[in-house]
């Protein structure tokens, strides 16, 4: 009987255990928030409170992050230390703070079931998180990409880090030149990128899936510089085809593990990256290829014949353009033309990314047949525009004819009037 | 009325007719016998006979001026998508292996829905819709 009675006062724990639980969560969402009512009075809420922050709509209330009663409306129980009040936390214990719930899986899928767990984890190998680890205070930590008070998921445009606002948020820290200078880092990595093609794409494109912000490349919770021989894997996460030609060519093997050639930003640096074009390969003085090769090497030819085969297809492409546009605007049939054209245009895009492989005989597989195509679209338009010619001196012709056979009537008409003499 | 006279009169009168004949049967033979011209603007296009489209295959349609892929999936089932690849316009094709649209300039993938899915392409393709009307294969905006 006793052994029945205390197994049925476990019972009775472990339930009221769970109800509890469950109450405080029901209670916590829908509860009071002294916290929020005192600060909104007194004016004394944080420069960046915004009721739109996640942790708000999640039904969470300031004492879940501070600690403290928010049940009660008196200062000095609500932030007693009694309460478990923790106020503020400093700066070095902030990753630490968020990852008490970030970290825990069990809680975090309450709310969001997808969300990563192990962004402190991660942070801690960045060189923000070494550096913090070390006593750095100036260090980024999650508040500083995030914010503390006006936190949003990436995907939401209002949020920090939503990816057309990454650059400006990582630009408060690393556009700062005063504190830049401290670790040695240039502070014009912004106005850099900006310009540079990625970035065109995404800040004035809007192409927030295609084109890469600063995580992209450098990771978010565990940026990094990419090192030396990962710049050319982190580019080809995107650009496939170029790196499988690269890794695969002399050059790349030549630049494995070399201190001097880092990969892709040899050639097309990393923040100003410029939209490549034709003249960036070859020997003139845009190219990029004399920089290192001398004339006379073998490298200075090739370069040379590449240049000459990519300038042949685009040159022949764009006089196809021309001759298009022309049999656009007289009316004839442009669409078999415009159809050869895409073709001619693939095979020129594709010459191009074959440049990475630095070899002008693979690049004259793909240029060859594309000049090929090009001459016969510019034959097409040549016979679409004879055609409209042969048009209108048809019509002219035969308005000639009409006129004949008019003034030919009637002086027939006039003769058969006039009384035989 | 004098010989000479009348004989110019004839003579411009055969050159006028035959001139006006011709004007006038030109273009009617041209109507009946049209070129081979795509039409321009189109809203919908027979891209052939659905029994004869074998599974896990794909071929490029003309839509227009628009290239469309018109592709049969493992399940039989059709669909239709913009063949430009919104990197830089190459066309795309269908790789029977992956089961997903490449585009061979910068290796793209898309699923089949059209989403980019791996490489540079910065957006989705856009979709047609496809509809079986008597065995024919009609591709429509």
């Amino acid at each position: 009987m006793k052994k029945l009675f205390f197994l049925l006062s476990i019972f009775l724990l472990l339930l009221s255990t769970v109800f509890y639980a469950q109450e405080k969560t029901i209670q916590d969402k829908n509860g009071q928030n002294e916290c929020l009512n005192c600060h909104k009075s007194d004016e004394n809420l944080p420069d960046d409170f915004k009721s739109y922050d996640v942790h708000i709509t999640a039904g969470l209330t300031c004492a879940d992050c501070h600690g403290g009663d928010p049940t009660s409306d008196d200062e000095d129980i609500a932030m007693s230390k009694k309460n478990g009040f923790v106020g503020v936390p400093s700066r070095k214990d902030i990753p630490q703070f968020c990852g008490r719930c970030h970290s825990d899986f069990k809680f975090m899928k309450n709310y969001r079931p997808e969300v990563e767990t192990d962004q402190v984890k991660q942070y801690y190998t960045s060189i923000h998180g070494i550096q913090l680890k070390k006593g750095d205070k100036n260090v980024a930590v999650c508040t500083s990409c995030h914010t503390a008070h006006s936190i949003l998921p990436p995907k939401d445009p209002r949020s920090s880090v939503y990816a057309l606002n990454v650059p400006a948020t990582c630009n408060k820290c690393h556009g700062d030149k005063k504190l830049m200078d401290k670790y040695n880092l240039p502070s014009d990595i912004y106005k850099k990128y900006v310009n540079s093609v990625h970035g065109i794409d995404l800040l004035k494109n809007k192409d927030v899936t295609g084109a890469p912000a600063c995580n992209d490349c450098h990771g978010n919770h565990g940026a990094t510089p990419p090192g030396v021989s990962s710049i050319v894997n982190v580019c080809g996460t995107c650009h496939v085809n170029n790196y499988n030609y690269f890794k695969a060519s002399k050059m790349g093997k030549d630049w494995e593990g070399d201190n001097d050639y880092h990969g892709c930003v040899t050639c097309h640096n990393n923040h100003d990256i410029k939209k490549p074009n034709d003249s960036f390969v070859g020997v003139g003085d845009d190219a990029l290829c004399s920089d290192c090769h001398d004339k006379g090497d073998k490298g200075y030819e090739e370069a040379k014949k590449i240049h000459q085969e990519l300038t042949n297809l685009s040159t022949l492409y764009d006089s196809a353009k021309v001759k298009l546009i022309k049999v656009k605007q007289l009316g004839m049939d442009d669409i078999s033309i415009g159809f050869m054209l895409k073709d001619a245009h693939q095979a020129m895009i594709k010459a191009r990314t074959t440049v990475h492989t630095f070899s002008s005989a693979k690049v004259a597989e793909l240029t060859v047949p594309g000049i090929k195509i090009a001459n016969n679209a510019i034959k097409k338009a040549d016979e679409e525009i004879s055609d409209y010619h042969t048009r209108r001196y048809g019509l002219g012709a035969a308005t000639i004819a009409i006129l004949i056979l008019i003034i030919g009537l009637y002086l027939k008409l006039k003769g058969l009037n006039k009384p035989e003499a | 009325m004098s010989q000479t006279r009348r004989k110019f009169i004839n003579t411009i009168l055969g050159i006028g007719g035959l001139g006006s004949l011709g004007a006038i049967l030109y273009p009617l033979v041209s109507y009946l016998i049209p070129p081979k011209i795509t039409e321009a603007k189109v809203n919908s296009v027979k891209a052939g006979k659905a029994d004869k489209f074998k599974d896990n295959s794909y071929k490029i349609i003309k839509f227009g001026r628009e290239p469309v892929i018109l592709i049969k999936t493992v399940n039989g089932n059709f669909k239709a998508l913009s063949a430009t690849c919104t990197h830089l316009q190459c066309i795309v094709q269908y790789r029977k292996d992956l089961k997903e649209i490449w585009c061979a300039c910068h290796n793209g993938l898309y699923d089949l829905n059209g989403k980019n899915i791996s490489g540079p392409p910065p957006r989705p393709l856009k979709q047609y819709d496809v509809k079986i009307v008597k065995d024919e294969i009609i591709i429509t905006r």
